[in-house]
């Protein structure tokens, strides 16, 4: 191993890993991604890892979600099976006058592309049987699915490396300084200098950012997510609020909690999130839980990723987001084009990191 | 409910630690996730030696009877089948029965969960016939079943050995001991030899390829030295160890440092036997994988650091009890051949209390002490 690269990325998490692998496929740079623990020990390891689109709004996120979803499909073909399906996916709701407000969001979507149909009891239970009769509608698109998080983070892994990129795990990095154009980032294992550099670090981002003396606007908010026994098929689509895994498991919860980084699970928050989960789908009742676990979302204070350059300090990146199963195809190609070719194919301006600042004037 | 000390886990040492507790008149709810209590004295039918001092030579099954006998006149109550399945955010343990959560508020929590058998996975290790030594254990001791009749034995720790051995008096017949290192991890001379001499084949630098059957295992594919061979087998028993039960520590947010001696992954605790977590103190194997004595030992510890602070035992007496307990412990370890894993308990304690600027303890260099 040198200790020069061209590109360093810190965290190889499913965004860092997206990243390297996407920047590996042109084999124009030397990369090397650094993290201090193993690829999932983040957040990309306790995730629903839904490919979701359709009610995220406003629609122009909506749109770059879409955007991501429809690379999955080539994504698989280049690195392998990452249990990628286009589900569909259904949001219930159970009271009729919110029927009035499904109805504009498929209006708003449909100006950007995306397709939702918004059905009323039976359509839905058509479509999903086992859902409770007491839903009054849900709106619908075919564009969501799911994917398993743990061969996409593998496989992005593997393919990078195929590519010559480097990886260096359970090495934190401790510093990082920059003079005549070079990064200097001082880790547990050594030192390693880079041209460019890229913080991916997931919910430890902040951190990162203290480092090069920024303050990164995210905040950290706690999800956690009921895992069942396996169990015959018994829910086709990808539903807001659950899913089913090839395994037969039905992840189930999207709760959310500002208690800084806490990995624990509470009985408060896993009862409630039980009592959702029969009241959506009742044959649940019966079901054994076998796990609990919580994952900490990293959350810019507007909601939005966080992508692009780090204003002031010239070559330095950054991509921070909630979402990130969702986009990490995007978000690779993008930082891609902008690490090589220095523009991107889709405007950033709206995720700039300099959003922030111009709030504030 | 509440209660002044909850103890999860009714085996040896809960047990143990339920009797110091209440005998100094703290009120004890003690919940066993299982049909009775005893833990994995209820299938142990050797006889254990080397037992704390107040305790006789006993076979393990009346030795779980002992224990829960001592509790019958004190102020102690158990709920069987009852599971600690989560904390609620103000700290009260949800307990489950299957049907219902029951919160219970508790001053004091220790856990005793003891330890479980590691898994070895290969194509075919769901197939029933396929268990682990302990399960065989449990099936002869307990429910006096014969597990099988041509067996194969994967790993070879001692407990393995000595399971081999009843195979051999339960007329299961061994096909073979495998193991994937180039030699035996039981050091225990008196059982290999006579292992060997019973004509056990031993395939070291071996591995098991696959298991099938139809509906259970028939034919298992060994791979010693790279060569293949098939054989009919209906029993394979994977003896891979255990190690220390960590859920209610992970729930509980305890802190956890890595020390192969004691069975890999344990919670950090004090000399008190108390965790990270405030108030919840821990005992038995959860503790680090130890002998008899050791389990019980380390449950009269906890329970005395509990009753200290409750209030219940002033800081002299128990502070003078902790120091003969460990002592005795240190005694039971070292001759039980288990030095190693006293010193690690030494070394994990010493690490604990330094980084949580913990008063240093005397206890420190009882290593060095002769028993
Ligand atoms: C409960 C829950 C449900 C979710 N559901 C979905 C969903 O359905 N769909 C979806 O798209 N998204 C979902 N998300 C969000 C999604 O999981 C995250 O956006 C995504 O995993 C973030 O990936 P990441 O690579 O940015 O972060 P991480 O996976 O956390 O990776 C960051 C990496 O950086 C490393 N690192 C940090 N600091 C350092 C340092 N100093 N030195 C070295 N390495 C460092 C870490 O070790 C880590 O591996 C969910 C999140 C949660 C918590």
């Amino acid at each position: 191993m040198t200790n020069q690269y061209d590109v360093v990325v810190i965290g190889s998490g499913v965004i860092g890993s997206s990243i390297a692998y996407h920047l590996s496929e042109s084999k124009q740079k030397e990369i090397l991604v650094i993290d201090k623990g193993f690829p999932l020990s983040g957040t990309s390891g306790s995730t629903q890892a839904w490919v979701w689109v359709h009610n995220k709004t406003p629609s122009w996120y909506g749109e770059l979600s879409m955007y991501s979803a429809e690379l999955y499909p080539f994504l698989e073909r280049k690195i392998g099976d990452v249990e990628y399906k286009r589900t569909g996916g259904i949001a219930p709701f159970f009271n009729e006058s919110d029927r009035e407000k499904a109805l504009r969001l498929a209006e708003k979507q449909a100006e950007v592309g995306i397709d939702i149909e918004v059905l009323n009891r039976e359509q839905v239970l058509e479509k999903e049987p086992a859902l409770s009769p007491t839903i009054a509608g849900a709106t619908y698109s075919k564009i969501d699915g799911n994917v398993n998080p743990f061969r996409l983070v593998e496989l992005y892994i593997k393919a990078a490396k195929r590519n010559g990129a480097e990886f260096s795990f359970y090495n934190p990095v401790i510093d990082i300084d920059k003079d005549n154009g070079n990064f200097t980032i001082t880790t547990k294992e050594g030192v390693f200098y880079a041209k460019q550099l890229i913080l991916a670090g997931g919910p430890w981002t902040k951190g990162l950012g203290e480092l090069l003396g920024i303050d990164i606007p995210v905040k950290q908010v706690r999800g956690q997510i009921i895992v069942t026994e396996p169990l015959a098929p018994l829910i086709k689509h990808t539903i807001g609020g659950m899913r089913q895994a090839d395994n037969g498991e039905i992840l189930i919860g999207y709760s959310k909690e500002e208690v800084g980084y806490d990995r624990r699970t509470t009985l408060d928050v896993i009862q409630d999130t039980a009592k959702m989960a029969v009241d959506y789908l009742p044959d649940l009742a019966r079901a054994n839980i076998v796990r609990c676990f919580s994952g900490i979302r990293v959350m810019p204070h507007d909601g939005f990723p966080i992508l692009g350059e780090i204003p002031e300090i010239d070559n330095a990146f950054i991509a921070v987001m909630h979402s990130g199963i969702t986009l990490s195809p995007l978000v690779g190609t993008l930082m891609t084009e902008l690490l090589t070719e220095g523009e991107t194919s889709i405007d950033l301006k709206r995720l700039r990191f300099n959003r922030f600042n111009e709030c504030n004037v | 409910m509440e209660t002044d000390l909850l103890i999860i886990g009714g085996g040896p040492a809960g047990l143990n630690a339920a009797y110091e507790a209440a005998s100094h008149g703290i009120e004890t709810l003690v919940i066993e996730e299982s049909f009775s209590m005893g833990g994995q004295l209820r299938q142990q039918t050797q006889v254990l030696d080397k037992l704390p001092k107040q305790f006789e030579k006993q076979r393990g099954t009346t030795l779980a009877r002992t224990l829960i006998e001592k509790l019958s006149t004190l102020n102690v109550k158990v709920l069987l089948k009852h599971t600690m399945i989560g904390t609620y955010q103000d700290g009260r343990i949800g307990v489950s029965n299957g049907v219902k959560t029951i919160p219970i508020t508790a001053k004091r929590i220790i856990v005793t969960t003891g330890a479980a058998e590691e898994a070895s996975v290969f194509p075919g290790w769901t197939l029933p016939g396929v268990m682990t030594i302990g399960a065989a254990q449990i099936l002869m001791n307990r429910e006096y079943v014969q597990p099988g009749k041509n067996a194969l034995v994967l790993g070879s720790n001692t407990f393995s050995l000595e399971i081999v051995k009843q195979f051999k008096e339960m007329g299961v017949t061994v096909r073979g001991i495998i193991e994937s290192n180039s030699e035996l991890i039981s050091k225990h001379e008196k059982i290999i030899k006579s292992i060997k001499k019973d004509g056990i084949p031993l395939y070291l630098n071996s591995y098991i390829e696959n298991a099938t059957g139809v509906g259970e295992v028939q034919k298992v594919t060994l791979n010693h030295n790279g060569i293949t061979e098939e054989m009919n087998i209906d029993l394979v028993c994977i003896g891979k160890g255990v190690a220390p039960i960590l859920e209610p520590f992970e729930i509980m947010n305890c802190s956890f440092t890595y020390q192969i001696r004691l069975g890999g992954w344990v919670p950090q605790y004090s000399i008190s036997m108390e965790t990270s977590s405030p108030s919840a103190y821990i005992a038995g194997n959860a503790a680090g994988i130890t002998s008899m004595g050791g389990i019980l030992l380390t449950g009269q510890l906890a329970a005395v650091s509990v009753a200290e602070s409750l209030g219940f035992l002033n800081e002299k007496l128990a502070t003078e009890k902790r120091a003969s307990l460990w002592k005795e412990l240190h005694c039971i370890e070292t001759t039980a051949d288990l030095r190693e894993v006293f010193n690690a308990r030494m070394a994990l304690i010493k690490d604990y209390h330094e980084e949580a600027n913990l008063l240093p303890s005397s206890l420190f260099d009882l290593s060095l002490e002769e028993c």
